[in-house]
């Protein structure tokens, strides 16, 4: 047994205008999860204490917090692998959400952009037209099984820095969750589909890998880049800045076989983008005026010829 | 307390004690940006290496690792570019390659990885550079420049190499993604409480800061997209070291370098004017070593840093 110190955020948007924290003794053992801490510290200490709970065991997906600056599952987070010397532990909401009460957060902009994905599946014929179920390989079934497993718990949305400076985002967990119908061969909107999420920015990712610690394995951040390699092969929204980049880079790649800063540039934006190209031209100036403007000339690296074969046998496409 | 935190498959390659280690001799990786737009980097890092007694071999035909951004649009290239590049160290007798960019790092440890678990995807990769007579063994480890710092050169003989200690400057580690995410494919220490940076500002005689800011994303790869976004995600990451009172910012990466030093200004609407500069790993570590200060290009920086360095008494 143990002396743990529940350091809880504590606000209820109904009464009060700024959050104040309470800390609260437990006595359990040090292997108990953060959330059964917390249900000790409701049921004994202070019944008052809100936070969503309902499986103990990571299938529910309610129980999403801020766990001495960790996001994840209370229950799955045992207390001794967080807690610090003193045997404290700091709980927080989840970052990127609105407090709603305690550990609390209104969830709805998660769950808008879930239900933009119009998440069920959509068929190109009717059921009727159907004489017996529709049927899906084992193959076919083995790449959306990963995404299935999503909880909806948000951590990832509440990991991501996109979302935390611009809520348009789709984040994380919408992205993947499109996968799990796009790759859907039952389903028969694809495209649309794929469109939908482009201008939800799924472009806008920044591949920085903080949604790798889903709690459920899903790896949205590698379920993004498929969804990105779909688009590109239906070639859905190709005018757009994200698809557009990531062709210009390739395309000089080949070409000479290194990123081409310049090009990349003038091709993301668009050459004949003159508004676009006015807008990064400050930061340019000032980069040139330092001597730090990348060069307008690139020299192919040396047996560039064995790029372009790889390029070739791979079939990759360049625009 | 942070062991617990890492993943089973803690890829142990990456405290690997290559051979290239064992002889001072290593295959070097730059990366097209130190080549490109921070150039201050590349020779930095030369003169560097220069100070710790190592040679960098650079892998002159190398190509781009792909960065985060071919993956996008097919899934074997960056594979099968990265392997070229490992046979071509190979080929030299080198087994290791060092980078000094995280991106690079992230990208090319990933490509390995792949390549070293999947004897299928050794062989695909294998029958294309076949093409052209290279061939991949599988002896080459990735790994950043900061590693070897700890790791083969060692804090205490970095410490003992000072000769212009940092007078206790305070600076922000800046670690961004690809050095630390995915653990799985980096997994040289914990993504969520890192202390290498930390541990080589300690050893040059900074002081290093601590804030939430340092493990999170600089928005660099959606500059294009999105420019105001990744704007804000500086403002945020810079806002946060400055109320922890940094003076400087310290990255090992040089796309995070781009980000920081070029979009601060941008980001001053909304986060308030910060003005933090930012100095790559291999400039800060090689000015306390005793490199000149004129011989670091920190006047290539759009935030000059040397304000900060005269301004503590380090340069006249
Ligand atoms: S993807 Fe993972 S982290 Fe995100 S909501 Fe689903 S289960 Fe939670
Ligand atoms: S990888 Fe993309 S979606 Fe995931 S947290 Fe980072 S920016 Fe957000
Ligand atoms: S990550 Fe960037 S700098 Fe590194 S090689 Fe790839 S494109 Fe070049
Ligand atoms: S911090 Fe920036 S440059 Fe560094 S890896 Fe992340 S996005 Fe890339
Ligand atoms: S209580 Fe259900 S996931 Fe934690």
């Amino acid at each position: 047994m143990a002396k743990i110190t529940l350091d809880i955020f504590r606000f209820d948007e109904a009464v009060d205008v700024v959050p104040h924290r309470d800390a609260v003794v437990v006595d359990i053992p040090e292997t108990t999860t953060v959330l059964d801490a917390l249900e000790t510290a409701k049921a004994d200490v202070d019944g008052s204490i809100s936070f969503r709970r309902s499986c103990r065991s990571a299938i529910c997906g309610s129980c999403s917090m801020n766990i001495n600056g960790i996001t994840g599952l209370a229950c799955k987070t045992p207390c001794n692998t967080v807690m610090d010397e003193t045997g404290a532990i700091k709980i927080d909401p989840t970052p990127n959400f609105q407090p709603m009460k305690d550990l609390v957060v209104h969830m709805d902009p998660f769950w808008d952009k879930y239900a933009r994905l119009k998440p069920y599946l959509q068929p190109s014929d009717s059921d009727s037209a159907h004489e017996r179920e529709r049927r899906v390989s084992p193959d076919d079934m083995k790449k959306l099984v990963d995404v299935a497993n999503c909880v909806m718990c948000a951590t990832c949305y509440a990991l991501c820095p996109v979302v935390s400076v611009d809520p348009a985002f789709a984040g994380p967990a919408a992205i993947a969750y499109a996968y799990r119908f796009i790759e859907d061969v039952r389903d028969g909107q694809r495209k649309e589909r794929i469109a939908q999420i482009s201008e939800d920015y799924l472009w806008l990712c920044a591949h920085c890998y903080a949604c790798s610690y889903c709690p459920k394995h899903v790896d949205p951040n590698d379920r993004i880049i498929d969804v990105k390699r779909a688009a590109i092969k239906d070639r859905v929204l190709m005018n757009e800045r994200g698809p557009r980049h990531a062709l210009v880079v390739t395309k000089w790649i080949k070409k000479v076989g290194m990123l081409h800063e310049t090009e990349l540039i003038a091709g993301t934006i668009g050459r004949f983008n003159v508004r676009g190209l006015l807008k990064v031209a400050p930061l340019g100036l000032r980069m040139a005026y330092k001597g730090k403007m990348p060069p307008m000339f690139l020299k192919p690296i040396p047996k560039v010829d064995e790029v372009r074969t790889i390029f070739d046998a791979l079939e990759v496409p360049v625009s | 307390m942070s062991a617990t935190l890492l993943p089973e498959d803690l890829p142990l390659d990456a405290h690997r004690r290559t051979q290239s280690a064992q002889r001072g001799r290593y295959g070097f990786f730059p990366g097209c940006v130190a080549k490109e737009s921070c150039k201050e980097l590349f020779n930095s890092t030369m003169l560097l290496a220069d100070k710790l007694g190592i040679e960098l071999i650079e892998l002159t035909a190398a190509s781009c690792c792909g960065a985060s951004v071919v993956n996008d649009v097919n899934r074997d290239v960056a594979r099968v570019l990265n392997a070229r590049t490992y046979a071509q160290a190979e080929a030299l007798g080198l087994d290791d390659v060092i980078t000094i960019c995280s991106t690079c790092t992230g990208h090319m440890r990933a490509a390995n990885k792949e390549l070293l678990e999947s004897e299928e995807r050794m062989d695909h990769a294998n029958a294309i550079l076949g093409k052209f007579g290279a061939t991949y063994h599988g002896k080459v480890t990735v790994r950043h420049l900061l590693w070897l710092l700890i790791d083969d050169i060692g804090l205490d003989r970095l410490r003992a190499m000072v000769v212009r200690p940092l007078n206790g400057l305070k600076v922000a580690p800046f670690y961004g993604c690809h050095i630390i995410r995915p653990e799985s494919v980096n997994g040289w220490e914990s993504a969520r409480h890192p202390h290498s940076l930390e541990d080589v500002i300690e050893a040059i005689g900074g002081e290093a800061i601590d804030y939430a800011g340092k493990t999170r994303c600089c928005g660099f790869h959606i500059q294009l997209e999105k420019d105001d976004v990744a704007a804000n995600m500086v403002g945020q990451n810079m806002r946060m070291a400055q109320d922890h009172g940094a003076e400087a910012v310290l990255t090992p990466c040089p796309l995070c370098h781009l980000a920081l030093d070029g979009y601060q200004a941008d980001a001053a609407a909304r986060w308030g004017r910060t003005d933090l500069p930012t100095f790559h790993l291999p400039q800060l570590v090689a000015f306390a070593l005793g490199v000149p200060a004129d011989r670091l290009g920190l006047n290539k920086h759009l935030i000059d840093p040397r304000t900060i360095l005269v301004e503590r008494e380090l340069i006249a």
